[in-house]
């Protein structure tokens, strides 16, 4: 089931147009990634799909249901991370927590329940009491989190929820990105951090100028560019190297050698570095290092738009 | 320059005529009939082309004004200076002597000395530089002739040029129409000649030899064989690779273009260009013309640059140009981007415009 679809959606803010006729599915139980760079309509599209945005044309459903028509049901299935707090600082952590459940019609032992799971949840209960401004930037944004996800939403929106904040908050959210998503949410994650996203989504689009320019699992979106990838061997001497041996080795394309360092071509998809491996240990050559250069998202970015994620 | 020479000495006719009235002194009728003489005298001057009779004619309207000096009125003597210089300046280079021979009289004279001194000035003044700026002008007409005449010889020569590339390329199409009929002909030709030949003898033979007919009909089964087999490899030896037409194509056209417009154009391509299948060169060609004619409109670019990338599964396209781009990174889409779009998502492929360092339009074409 598509948990979000978007047709064809398009805004513009005067002559400039943010999103740009954009169609995309993700599907339940997905992490699924919106990668570009700063102004590629990522938050522009988000804002739209939490109806904080008009939109100038194409339709968003959620859950199957039009959002324009069915704007409640949408709401009480999202929950939204944006990428600015949304939290009251004069009041406390659970306070907060409560607020926000309390918008989505939650009450009494219910609602109570609710705002503790979700205090326990990004590890927040024992400051339950504390107000957000003595927290640091990773623990108003672990708050953030929970006053989205009080409401137990089948789709959780985080906007750059890791801008910002220092790397054992940044583990943390990432963490519990992936429990989230073990617990039945689908996630939608956005972030110009091509580790991240690379790291914890199942599926990515990539965006640029408002449009997805490619879209599909890391590995998809890698082949776009090549199907095959550099193993750099670095070896004391090169002496006893029998190069069409080498060859030989299934999956392997070609072979280089500049120096110590011979760079074997290969097939991504086959898995021969033992026999790689294999090879240098029987004729006794001495590996000094050995790294494999295969392409990694940045690189995917960089290929099809010419730029760098974070220019 | 003769019209305004010619106007000056009527001035000065007039002036006399003026100052003549007015001191009403006798020799009415011989001073009018001297002017007479000497408009008779100095307008042919101009007419003439020979340089000995005008300065026949020259000599004449000097001793006509030197007889009316001594004889009718020492007026007549402004008259003089425009004579002199028009006579003297076809033997002197130097101007300014020139000058002060025209003022000697001033020395010799008495009373309306200072008439005289301003005529000779202003005659002075009129006739050199009228003399200036005509002579001035005609260099620049000449040069316009000039530039004319090279104008149309060299347009002349590019038509001529542009007939000869067509031409030629009739006669490339005519030569190759006729190597592949000559082909046709060779390959295809005698093998369905031969073909009919044993199907004929075989229709005759039917009744009288059965197996004989058999045997002649299988040979012609064989022939036409070997003639499709012919036929398809005549074919395909003919057919030019598709990467070929349009790579060929794509390089000549922004070769005219670079030529045409004084930039520079570096072109790459890199990966295996035979993935590329002739809708998506079509495409390609398509887009990347109309990114050079909108760089070329708003950018101000002196180096637009072209790069085809076939990826593992996708053809990258980008034309980037140097010039000012767009500050605010905003681009507001026009007809040309629209069209583009338009153009390559019917072949499931998506356009990005970028101006943040200087214009680019890249084209992303799925192979499939």
């Amino acid at each position: 089931m598509n948990v979000l679809e978007i047709k064809n959606l398009t805004k513009k803010f005067g002559d400039f147009i943010a999103v740009d006729n954009m169609s995309l599915a993700v599907q339940e139980g997905e992490i699924f990634g919106f990668l570009g760079s700063n102004g590629a309509g990522k938050s522009t599209t988000i804002n739209m799909i939490a109806g904080l945005l008009q939109t100038n044309g194409g339709e968003i459903k959620i859950l199957d249901k039009n959002i324009a028509s069915h704007s409640k049901l949408a709401k009480m299935n999202i929950g939204i991370v944006p990428q600015d707090l949304a939290i009251y600082e004069d009041m406390t952590a659970y306070e907060n927590v409560r607020f926000f459940a309390g918008l989505y019609g939650l009450r009494g032992a219910e609602l109570k329940e609710r705002v503790e799971e979700a205090l326990v949840f990004v590890g927040l209960l024992d400051k339950q009491k504390s107000l957000p401004k003595d927290f640091s930037g990773g623990m108003k944004r672990r708050l953030n989190i929970a006053c989205a996800i009080a409401h137990r939403p089948k789709l959780i929106i985080m906007d750059e929820p890791t801008v910002g904040i220092d790397p054992q908050s940044r583990n943390y959210i990432l963490t519990s990105v992936r429990k989230l998503n073990e617990m039945g949410c689908t996630v939608i994650y956005t972030s110009h951090y091509m580790e991240e996203v690379e790291e914890i989504c199942s599926r990515i689009a990539i965006m640029d100028h408002g449009k997805v320019i490619a879209e599909g699992t890391k590995e998809q979106l890698k082949a776009i560019i090549t199907d095959t990838r550099d193993i750099w061997v670095e070896v004391k001497n090169t002496e006893n190297l029998e190069e069409a041996a080498l060859k030989e080795i299934k999956g392997v394309n070609s072979i280089s050698i500049e120096e110590n360092v011979i760079k074997i071509n290969s097939q991504s998809e086959v898995n021969n570095l033992n026999h790689i491996i294999q090879f240098f240990i029987s004729r006794l050559i001495e590996i000094r290092s050995l790294q494999e250069q295969a392409p990694n998202l940045e690189t995917v970015f960089l290929t099809l738009t010419g730029r760098n994620l974070r220019d | 320059m003769e019209i305004w020479i010619i106007f000056s000495k009527l001035i000065i006719i007039l002036f006399i005529g003026f100052s003549y009235v007015h001191s009403e002194t006798g020799n009415l009728a011989w001073s009018i009939l001297l002017i007479l003489l000497y408009i008779s005298m100095n307008i042919p001057l101009y007419l003439v082309r020979m340089e000995k009779i005008k300065l026949c004619i020259h000599l004449g309207s000097f001793i006509l004004i030197c007889y009316s000096i001594q004889e009718v009125n020492p007026l007549f003597l402004l008259l003089l200076p425009m004579n002199f210089y028009e006579v003297s300046a076809a033997f002197f280079e130097k101007r300014w002597p020139l000058l002060l021979v025209g003022l000697l009289p001033l020395f010799f004279m008495e009373g309306n000395q200072a008439v005289y001194g301003l005529t000779a000035l202003f005659s002075f003044l009129v006739f050199f530089m009228t003399g200036r700026y005509t002579e001035r002008l005609t260099t620049y007409e000449n040069k316009l002739d000039k530039m004319r005449l090279d104008m149309q010889r060299l347009s002349k020569s590019l038509n001529e040029n542009q007939e000869y590339v067509r031409q030629s390329e009739y006669t490339y199409r005519l030569e190759e129409r006729n190597r592949i009929s000559q082909e046709i002909h060779d390959s295809i030709g005698h093998s369905m000649t031969g073909a009919l030949i044993q199907m004929e003898a075989a229709k005759t033979l039917m009744a009288i030899d059965q197996a004989k007919a058999a045997e002649l009909l299988q040979n012609a089964i064989n022939i036409s064989k070997e003639g499709i087999e012919d036929i398809r490899i005549t074919l395909k030896n003919m057919k030019p690779p598709t990467e070929q037409m349009g790579l060929q194509r794509l390089k000549l056209q922004l070769e005219e273009f670079s030529i045409q417009h004084q930039l520079r154009m570096p072109f790459v391509y890199k990966g295996n260009i035979d993935l590329i299948t002739p809708i998506q060169w079509k495409i390609i060609t398509e887009n990347i013309t109309e990114a050079l004619t909108n760089s070329l409109k708003y950018s101000g670019a002196t180096e637009i640059s072209i790069d085809i990338h076939v990826l593992n599964k996708l053809v990258r396209v980008e034309v980037r140009d140097n010039g000012s781009g767009i500050g605010s990174g905003k681009v507001v889409k026009g007809l040309g981007i629209v069209g583009m779009e338009e153009r390559t998502a019917s072949i499931k492929g998506t356009i990005i415009v970028d101006g943040t360092n200087g214009f680019s339009v890249t084209t992303l074409l799925p192979i499939v």
